[in-house]
């Protein structure tokens, strides 16, 4: 309780440094840019045109476009909130300045005021609440957006909320939510007291704020924890796992240096040398297209994943040709082969169906479907590659073999929605990972997991009983992959540094320290 | 004082002002005087050059302005703006001592002069001195204007539509206090206006304006009594008998006999 307090407060801090460093070039640019374009008019519509089209690039989408430029971390994020925060400050820094009345401007001009006495004295000094306007909508973006930076390893509160996204955990969501929506609201209402204070307040926020702004900005400090020769960037799920990085600390005893990162950009990161060491998943086809090796789990951290299909039992006793023809894909495909084929509709864009017909026809499993008049089986799959190809050769077999028409219902979600469809009766059948099983539904106790852990048999003897006994499920033999976290580092560093197994990076980050 | 000499200014191809020349004497009183877009309000930003102009040259003491660095000659120069424009974010205090602050005066120097001013303005010093424009009536806000115009004692004075935002009654009595203010005795003053009673009031001379040009310019009495062509006799014609009545009413026995003779001839 104490530690996380301690990181809460750590998190908040870069939060706030983070929010304030791109605020603050977003001033330095933004303003003396909304000053240039009050006189210069064609200049106007340029760069608030630009500066619109900024702003609506999605964030996310727009981190991605700054990864191969600045890298991850702590420019991409800052260089994402700044554009962000650019329009709002030109657009009211241009319509402050323009709104001052005509009649002040003229007297200022004839008193013989030069133009940056004009601009110092009257101009900035009476937009002066409508700029800070712009500030204030700029900070609140920033806090906001800034959530999105622990998708790139710059920290801030946005590692506890997709963590607690990712683990299902709402008090850990909460934990950065809460402090971010408090954030939001508190700067939001300071700098309301700022933008409403009377002419004298207003000059002596002028003096005031650039010394708040390079404060506030100084609180992001680079999170170092140790001195770590490698950098390793693991999912906010994988931070916050029993079976990922809390129990490489405690089984393994492995200190790096750690960030967070979105498994979007991760791989792409460590391809890039931005990172050494990746937390992702056995059978990921960017796996082959980043030449990455999978560091073998010699304690066996990793709870196996071995996909099977679970299907409803009244199914199997209603159509009991059914359960020996999805048998025949028992056996068939293997980690290395799935990575194969997440590779190439991931990275070579091809059809799940093509992907399936293709591999069924090299197996001499393929059969021209028959005519399906018989009844009807329900196929479901979450929302990723490798689900849609498994259900489209489930879906060819059935129809090759047997007189059944299929309907697939793709695209479901999440663990929790396929499981529910299944129970509930909306789907027949859909492929899941012992794993999942065992840690998003089942839920046993924690000495329990222990105890399963690292055994492939044990643990589906284990789901495959209780989902029989509680939920009237069956499960199919396991297709033959292993789906599970791992450890990955690009090919060439690992063989350059002997690194093959989790206890070799352990014993290389201990060496010369 | 003041001489102006050809001047032409053009907006696109509209011709705003026209060929103008004219001298203004020291410690005159002119009024320019026409109707909306006659070029009274262009002539005179030229002076203090808000404006410059296409072709022709403007000399105050005997020295161009355009030679002239235009921070420095508006400092010189007087102008007071018919929405009075005060700067909204200064005291009354700050807003009348802008010039001398412009000019580096002495703190102590500007808050003499700057109480001095509000005093012979009917602007208690010691209420006023420290609130907003905000916060004052539009004949109060007028008075800041005009002592803001004069706070470096410039010699010449600008003055685009000065009352017409005031109402008439705050207008006349804005205007008598203006007539009595000793520091205006010895200025050059220059006065835009639409308002004929204004300038008929106010003016040593008139400049009667029309399509960029000056079409008559002399005393009021002479525009009055000896308009120069069909335009100024239409322009003063609705309030002719109010404008002589006023002459007579001050005792000016010429004007008197000159009125008499007027009304005589105009008999059919």
């Amino acid at each position: 309780m104490h530690q996380q307090a301690g990181k809460l407060l750590q998190q908040t801090l870069q939060h706030i440094g983070l929010t304030f460093i791109s605020l603050s070039i977003a001033v330095l640019i933004g303003l003396p840019l909304g000053i240039y374009i009050t006189r210069n008019k064609r200049a106007a519509g340029i760069v608030l045109g630009v500066a619109g089209v900024l702003q609506t690039i999605p964030s996310i989408a727009l981190l991605g476009f700054l990864i191969p430029l600045l890298g991850i971390g702590a420019k991409p994020a800052i260089m994402a909130l700044f554009l962000y925060a650019l329009l709002p400050i030109i657009r009211n820094t241009s319509e402050g300045i323009n709104g001052v009345d005509p009649g002040v401007r003229e007297a200022a001009i004839a008193m013989g005021m030069t133009p940056a006495q004009r601009l110092f004295r009257v101009d900035l000094i009476l937009a002066f609440p409508v700029i800070m306007a712009g500030i204030r909508t700029a900070t609140v973006i920033n806090v906001g957006v800034g959530t999105l930076a622990a998708y790139i390893a710059a920290g801030g509160l946005g590692e506890f909320i997709f963590g607690g996204i990712a683990l299902n955990n709402t008090n850990m969501i909460l934990a950065g939510a809460i402090p971010a929506a408090l954030l939001a609201i508190l700067l939001d209402f300071l700098l309301s007291l700022v933008q409403h204070t009377g002419s004298r307040g207003r000059r002596i926020a002028l003096n005031v704020l650039p010394i708040a702004l390079v404060l506030f900005s100084s609180f992001y400090v680079i999170p170092i924890g140790y001195n770590s020769r490698l950098l390793a960037g693991f999912t906010p799920e994988f931070m916050g796992r029993k079976d990922g990085n809390i129990g490489l600390q405690s089984d393994y005893g492995l200190t790096i240096r750690t960030v967070v990162i979105s498994d979007a950009v991760m791989y792409k990161a460590i391809y890039e040398n931005k990172l050494d060491v990746i937390s992702g998943y056995s059978t990921d086809g960017r796996l082959k297209a980043y030449d990455l090796v999978t560091l073998t789990d010699d304690k066996r951290l990793f709870p196996p994943y071995y996909a099977a299909l679970v299907i409803r039992k009244d199914i199997q006793a209603k159509y009991p040709e059914l359960t020996p023809v999805l048998n025949k894909l028992t056996g068939k495909i293997n980690d290395s082969v799935m990575t194969l084929l997440n590779y190439r509709t991931e990275y070579l864009n091809q059809s799940p169906e093509q992907i399936a017909r293709d591999f069924l026809v090299s197996q001499h499993l393929y059969l021209p479907p028959r005519n399906g008049n018989k009844g009807l089986v329900r196929l479901g799959s979450k929302i990723f590659p490798e689900q849609y190809i498994l259900t489209e050769m489930y879906a060819m077999l059935i129809s090759g073999y047997t007189d059944l028409r299929v309907e697939s219902k793709t695209g479901l979600g999440g663990t929790k929605i396929c499981f529910d469809a299944l129970t509930y009766g909306q789907i027949d059948m859909y492929p899941e990972y012992t794993g999942t099983a065992l840690l998003a539904i089942l839920h046993p106790p924690s000495g329990l997991i222990d105890h399963l852990a690292g055994n492939k048999d044990s643990v589906y003897a284990y789901v495959r009983g209780r989902f029989g006994k509680e939920y009237g499920l069956s499960w199919l033999d396991p297709i033959g992959f292993n789906n599970a976290y791992a450890l990955m580092m690009r090919r060439n560093e690992a063989a350059q540094l002997g690194i093959q197994t989790i206890s070799d990076l352990v014993h290389y980050q201990k060496k010369d320290r | 004082m003041i001489a102006v000499r050809n001047i032409t200014k053009t907006f696109g191809a509209h011709k705003a002002v026209d060929n103008v020349s004219f001298e203004v004497k020291e410690g005159e009183t002119i009024v320019f005087l026409g109707t909306s877009g006659c070029g009274k309000t262009t002539l005179l930003k030229m002076i203090n050059r808000l404006l410059e102009p296409n072709t022709g040259e403007i000399f105050i003491d005997g020295k161009n302005v355009a030679w002239r660095r235009p921070e420095d000659l508006r400092r010189g120069i007087g102008y007071v703006i018919q929405n009075y424009g005060l700067f909204p974010h200064y005291t009354i205090e700050e807003n009348i001592g802008t010039v001398p602050r412009l000019l580096g005066w002495e703190k102590g120097a500007i808050a003499k002069r700057v109480t001095v001013l509000m005093e012979k303005l009917q602007l208690p010093p010691e209420q006023y001195r420290s609130i907003y424009p905000a916060e004052l009536s539009g004949g109060q806000q007028q008075r800041v204007g005009i002592a803001r115009a004069l706070a470096a004692d410039p010699p010449v004075l600008l003055m685009d539509e000065p009352f017409g935002a005031l109402d008439p009654i705050t207008r006349s009595s804005v205007r008598k206090d203006f007539r009595d203010l000793d520091e205006l005795r010895a200025k050059t003053i220059i006065l835009v206006t639409h308002d004929i009673q204004e300038a008929f009031e106010l003016a040593d001379r008139i400049f009667l304006l029309d399509k960029g040009q000056i079409i008559q310019q002399g005393t009021p009495d002479e525009l009055l009594f000896r308009p120069a062509g069909d335009y100024t006799r239409q322009f003063l014609q609705e309030q002719q008998f109010q404008l002589e009545a006023a002459r007579i009413a001050t005792g000016d026995y010429p004007a008197l006999i000159r009125a008499f003779d007027h009304f005589k001839n105009k008999r059919p």
